[in-house]
């Protein structure tokens, strides 16, 4: 499977040398390897390694609450009957930030977190109450000759599972729009919703879409379609587009990373989902036919 | 003297000569930037270099270091988002010289080094919001034919960027004003387009004649603020809250808000239709019932966090520009003002911020002071 989803790099930088690997002033530049994915974080290694011992005790410890959620799952197969149809102008809410746990289901990720970059964030209560995703943004780069850009900053919440750790996807089938209530800082912020498939190909799967802050005090409800979102694979978008599979939606994610350095201040009151009988739109981007050395496949 | 020279047999050889070679190459090479001998940095003189630079040598030696050296230093030349430079650098590339003439040439990049150039040029277009034309797409052609790579680039951002420039709902004109007070009028405008109605005032401070600051204000009430705030308990002190920031592109305006108390809510104990007590159904995602957060209130400005008065961007953000835009509210039909208690919640910035020069220090943390 040739991994045509890449960066802009037309070259391939030369593989190692035994000139420059003797001498240890001259730096070397990393080899990228392209040919396929080696893991799901694409080299950014976040694992924290615990000793064997300590995974069996842990495992063991979470075994009483894998347990419990078996059994609500199996309770739930005999008693709940599927969802047929959305209420339309009634939205359902997906993480309503109105209490501390809920924020336990989000993780914020910066550049610094990498050694790429010096923005920092952090997701926490508001005074209000509610989620506030707020930190600051810094687009200066680390002088290490290995960075090129920097300045990122998102919040993304945890891969929905099932008990036993088992890797499940969220099915928003019935729903078209996306309902967020937000107050923002009057940046635009970015969606970010994964579809991570089971091939490498579409680990990087993400759909985008920009969310414009009023800023100031006044909280405002931004209502997006499903249809708007476009493609992209590690922050690039695609030029073969397709409409996101909603019931293969792994993540959901809010991300800021406008260029420009400041603080920055976004406070989530909900986000859920909606379907609005009104909107018929499949997808929102017209496709070309174009010729085939431009757009592969 | 012998063992010198035994010694010089020894040594290995390969290895100092090679850092013989840096060490001299170091010394020997004088850098020469046509930039940075530039007296003023505009765009004049940076076209003005790339003309040097295309006269100088028939050959065009090292074009492709100049184009990068050229952009890395954009914005110091205050170029970066001016289109007719980077039309400019692209004309630099020579014309017809880099078209592939057959398939394979087609195929594994013709010219490896000039595409990636091309390319990095035209992203470094995207990144400023450039949007390129129709000429350039010509230019771009008759340099890299059209199986170039940077072809590919110019399709797709002449696909993707019309469809992203102007979606933001809120408008903001392409240059921003260099001035502080038309940028808060920018952002004061557009916070309160929550309400049509505001009204947005410019005032000076002279008005006042105990204001120390002299400043503008830039303050926007609406109607049913006016209102709101002629409704409030004389008991219940209001409150100033801030400073804020809102971002206008780069530009980021400080503002500070009036918030008064939200109006008691209706009561009404019985509740016959109430559902919070029945028992989610499993599958439903989201809640049934009420949450904990407030019901939807009457007006917009009636917000769960306090009832939002006023807005105001003041030309220092100081403590005394905040009274006089107090007092100054109660000069403009608020006369509830002159009796009621108000406190100054003014927070610290974040210490990892460092403050503008416009905006004097505010560090002291929820200072109590009481107006009127």
């Amino acid at each position: 499977m040739f991994d045509y989803r890449q960066f802009s790099v037309l070259r391939k930088t030369n593989g190692s040398r035994p000139l420059l690997q003797t001498h240890k002033h001259i730096i070397k530049i990393p080899e990228r390897f392209e040919f396929w994915e080696r893991d799901r974080k694409g080299g950014y290694n976040t694992k924290i390694k615990t000793a064997p011992l300590d995974n069996i005790k842990n495992g063991f410890r979470e075994l009483k609450y894998e347990l419990k959620l078996f059994a609500n799952e199996v309770k739930d197969y005999f008693t709940t009957d599927p969802l047929l149809l959305a209420r339309p102008g009634e939205t359902d809410l997906l993480w309503c930030f109105n209490s501390p746990d809920v924020l336990d289901k989000f993780v914020t990720t910066s550049d610094s977190d990498h050694n790429e970059g010096f923005s920092n964030c952090k997701l926490d209560m508001s005074p209000a109450g509610r989620a506030q995703f707020h930190g600051y943004l810094d687009t200066r780069i680390p002088k290490d000759g290995r960075i090129k850009k920097s300045g990122y900053c998102s919040m993304r919440s945890k891969r929905i599972r099932k008990s036993f750790k088992r890797d499940s996807t969220y099915d928003w089938n019935i729903y078209n729009t996306l309902v967020i209530k937000v107050r923002g800082d009057g940046r635009s912020y970015l969606l970010n919703i994964s579809c991570e498939g089971y091939y490498d190909l579409t680990w990087n799967d993400i759909y985008h879409y920009v969310l414009y802050t009023r800023g100031g005090p006044y909280w405002q409800i931004a209502k997006i379609p499903f249809s708007k979102f476009v493609l992209g694979a590690k922050g690039r978008l695609q030029d073969k587009q397709t409409r996101m599979r909603l019931d293969r939606i792994t993540h959901f994610g809010i991300a800021c990373g406008d260029r420009y350095d400041g603080v920055f201040n976004l406070e989530v009151e909900y986000i859920g989902l909606e379907y609005d009988p009104t909107h018929d739109e499949e997808f929102a981007y017209e496709m070309y036919k174009t010729e085939k050395f431009i757009v592969g496949v | 003297m012998a063992t010198n020279i035994f010694r010089s047999f020894l040594r290995p050889r390969i290895k100092t000569s090679f850092f013989k070679r840096y060490e001299s190459s170091e010394k020997r090479v004088a850098i020469h930037d046509p930039f940075s001998n530039k007296p003023e940095k505009n765009k004049e003189s940076y076209l003005q270099v790339i003309k040097f630079f295309e006269g100088r040598d028939q050959r065009r030696r090292g074009h492709v270091e100049f184009i990068y050296a050229a952009l890395g230093r954009m914005k110091e030349f205050g170029v970066n988002n001016d289109l007719e430079a980077y039309k400019a650098l692209v004309d630099v590339l020579p014309k017809g010289k880099l078209v592939p003439t057959n398939i394979f040439q087609a195929e594994f990049l013709h010219y490896p080094k000039h595409q990636q150039c091309a390319v990095d040029l035209l992203e470094q277009m995207e990144n400023n919001g450039v949007m390129p034309d129709i000429e350039m797409e010509q230019m771009l052609l008759n340099t890299f034919g059209r199986r170039g790579i940077p072809l590919r680039k110019y399709w797709r951002m002449m696909y993707w960027m019309p469809k992203f420039k102007n979606l933001s709902p809120w408008y903001l004109p392409d240059k921003m004003p260099d001035d502080t007070l038309e940028l808060a009028k920018l952002a004061i405008q557009r916070i309160t387009s929550v309400d049509p109605d505001t009204n947005i005032n410019l005032w000076q401070t002279e008005e006042i004649e105990v204001a120390l600051d002299k400043t503008w204000i830039v303050s926007g009430q609406s109607r049913i603020q006016k209102l709101l705030l002629a409704e409030q308990p004389i008991e219940e002190p209001l409150v100033i809250k801030g400073p804020y920031y809102v971002y206008l592109r780069d530009q980021s305006v400080t503002y500070f808000t009036l918030l008064g108390k939200i109006r008691p809510e209706p009561k009404d104990d019985i509740d016959w239709d109430d559902v919070s007590k029945i028992e989610k159904p499993s599958g439903i995602p989201g809640f049934i019932g009420k949450t904990t957060l407030p019901s939807i209130k009457c007006t917009v400005h009636e917000q769960d966090d306090g009832t939002i008065l006023a807005i105001c961007a003041t030309g220092t953000s100081s403590r005394d520009s905040l009274l006089s835009w107090i007092r100054l509210l109660e000069k403009h039909d608020n006369p509830l003002l002159a009796n009621i208690p108000v406190i100054f919640t003014l927070l610290a910035p974040p210490s990892d911020v460092s403050l503008q020069e416009t905006q004097p220090a505010l560090q002291e943390e929820d200072n109590i002071e009481r107006a009127g």
